[in-house]
């Protein structure tokens, strides 16, 4: 489903956290939002499953505008997953906090059995999700919120207090999940391990959009180092190899930088592996 | 000089529950920062609140071994600060402004006013959040309230301060500073913190601990302790990453990092570009 956003501000009573934004994102689009801390990032997404109402203009998801709408026809629209997870659970069992979206929004049981299996839960479900460690608790939230099968799902800061494990489980389902044609919004300043899952960018900072639209087209630009920086974000890892490489564009993960090394190798010399190190010093 | 000292220690939270920490021995000592690092459920945040004597309250636990702490300089029982992984309710919004929300720990030590300005307005210098002092705590964004609370930690001046992933809602600007800031912390008290962030290990650990499956199976410098052995429990930086990719393990397999990261970064370009 199409996100879009019509010159929105948004107060808190004392804060202008938004400030006339404008973007839009087609449907099936996986989105990371991005900017430094206190930029808005929580606040574009309350917007979107409608805990928020803009304080002016309009967010609009598919052809439906959120205000005048109420909170439980657009929790059936975007389902949202909460910066800090405690903040969401409160069934008795990790499989009743689960079983919840299905039975009540109805995201229908093949879901949530490709929800357990992509996140690993299987061997929890009777656990009681306040005894998990931190990292199993957010993915249960994740797990719980993508099981209502919403066109829309957003995700705030998904990948905080997971360790390597998790996050692969976590890029998985975000796969799955776009396979089925979900509109996945991201907030994350984890851009390192996001970037390969991602179609589109949106930059905030200090309430205002530093960008927004396709994430190749971001990064050929020229200003593209200076916009992150704007925004708070440090050039990603990846990209910087990148370029460092002269790479022709951003490559955002290991395996595109390695490809492309290996298959410069094999042009250029035959050189055997095991030659190269990489010394301590 | 050791400040705790674990011996043979041994938690679990049940009876039946496999122990989330197994025979730990474990020295911290002054005027060192240790990182301890390992996948999600290998014992991390358990230690942390072992060290800081959290889990002497649990009910249902069991435990074997020891804890020894030493007195703080002054005579007095250790001081350990902690900010716990979900720093959330550590807010107390019992105060109506940051700025008061940071004095609470030290008002609870009974400094004189004077001090307590001093070193309130120190950490909100350290942690950069000068345009928060006169916000309401409740009206926070989830980095700013991490910021918050790290600062309180900060002013109460521990003799030893425990971070639960102190880092893991703040943005790539702040995390970058905040490095710097924990590197310095370290001349005044001893760190022990809980991350898997590779660059942040590599900027601010004197030691990093792997802990896999509540057992300590790596303890030494970081570039001692990152290799192939620890490989699993770890995130390791892009480039070495790359490059592992690249050789298919061959490097890896051959790897120690450094401090000097830089320098490993420009190595590993020119492997990668094949002009090495
Ligand atoms: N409940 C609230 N009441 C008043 N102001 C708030 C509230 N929540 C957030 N703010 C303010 O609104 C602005 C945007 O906050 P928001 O939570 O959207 O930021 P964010 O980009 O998600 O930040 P972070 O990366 O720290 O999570 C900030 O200045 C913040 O201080
Ligand atoms: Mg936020």
């Amino acid at each position: 489903m199409k996100v879009k956003y019509e010159n929105v501000s948004f107060n808190y009573s004392s804060t202008a956290a938004l400030k006339n934004i404008s973007c839009e994102f087609d449907s099936g689009k996986t989105i990371l939002v991005a900017g430094h801390n206190g930029s808005g990032k929580s606040t574009f997404l309350k917007l979107m499953n409608g805990i928020l109402k803009p304080t002016e203009g309009r967010v609009i998801l598919g052809e439906i505008a959120t205000d005048g709408k109420r909170t439980s026809e657009l929790a059936r629209l975007c389902a949202l997953s909460f910066q800090n997870p405690d903040d969401q659970l409160f069934a008795q069992s990790v499989k009743k906090e689960l079983r919840f979206g299905i039975d009540n929004i109805g995201g229908g049981d093949g879901l949530y059995d490709s929800i357990v299996d992509t996140l690993h839960l299987g061997g929890q479900l009777q656990s009681n999700p306040y005894a998990l460690v931190y990292a199993m608790r957010r993915l249960v939230v994740i797990g719980a919120t993508a099981a209502m099968g919403t066109p829309i799902l957003a995700l705030d800061e998904p990948t905080a207090g997971l360790s390597i494990r998790e996050k692969e489980y976590l890029g998985n389902l975000i796969s799955f999940l776009k396979a089925r044609g979900t509109t996945v919004v991201i907030v994350t300043h984890d851009l390192n391990f996001m970037l390969p899952y991602s179609d589109d960018m949106l930059l905030l900072s200090h309430g205002g959009v530093q960008f927004s639209g396709g994430r190749d087209e971001f990064f050929t630009r020229s200003d593209a180092r200076d916009l992150m920086k704007r925004s708070g974000i440090g050039y990603p890892m990846y990209a910087r190899i990148s370029s460092a490489l002269d790479l022709e564009k951003a490559a955002f993960d290991a395996d595109e930088i390695a490809e492309w090394a290996r298959k410069k190798r094999a042009g250029v010399t035959q050189r055997t592996n095991g030659q190269h190190q990489l010394e301590g010093a | 000089m050791t400040i705790v000292s674990l011996k043979d220690f041994s938690l679990s939270y049940t009876k039946d529950s496999p122990p989330a920490l197994h025979r730990i021995d474990l020295d911290l000592n002054s005027g060192e920062s240790v990182i301890v690092s390992g996948l999600s459920g290998s014992g991390k945040s358990t230690l942390c609140l072992a060290v800081a004597g959290f889990t002497e309250t649990f009910p249902a636990m069991t435990v074997s071994g020891q804890i020894i702490r030493s007195e703080s300089a002054d005579g007095k029982p250790l001081r350990v600060g902690i900010v716990l992984q979900n720093f959330y309710s550590q807010v107390t919004y019992l105060r109506s402004t940051v700025m008061e929300e940071i004095a609470f720990p030290c008002e609870n030590l009974g400094l004189p006013r004077a001090e307590t300005a001093r070193r309130v307005s120190d950490a909100i210098a350290r942690i950069r959040i000068g345009h928060l002092a006169q916000r309401s705590p409740l009206e926070l964004s989830g980095g700013e309230k991490q910021k918050v609370v790290l600062a309180a930690a900060i002013a109460g001046k521990p003799d030893l301060l425990i971070l639960d992933e102190p880092l893991s809602q703040l943005d790539p600007e702040s995390t970058s500073y905040l490095g710097e800031v924990l590197s310095e912390l370290k001349q005044e008290l001893a760190l022990l913190i809980a991350e898997n962030d590779p660059y942040l290990t590599l900027k601010v650990a004197d030691r990093l601990v792997v802990l896999s499956e509540g057992k300590i199976v790596a303890d030494g410098s970081p570039e001692t302790v990152i290799g192939p052995s620890t490989a699993s429990c770890l995130d390791l930086p892009a480039w070495t990453k790359c490059v592992a990719k690249a050789y298919e393990g061959s490097v890896a397999d051959d790897n120690r990092m450094t401090r000097q990261y830089e320098l490993n970064y420009r190595k590993a370009l020119s492997l990668l570009r094949g002009s090495e």
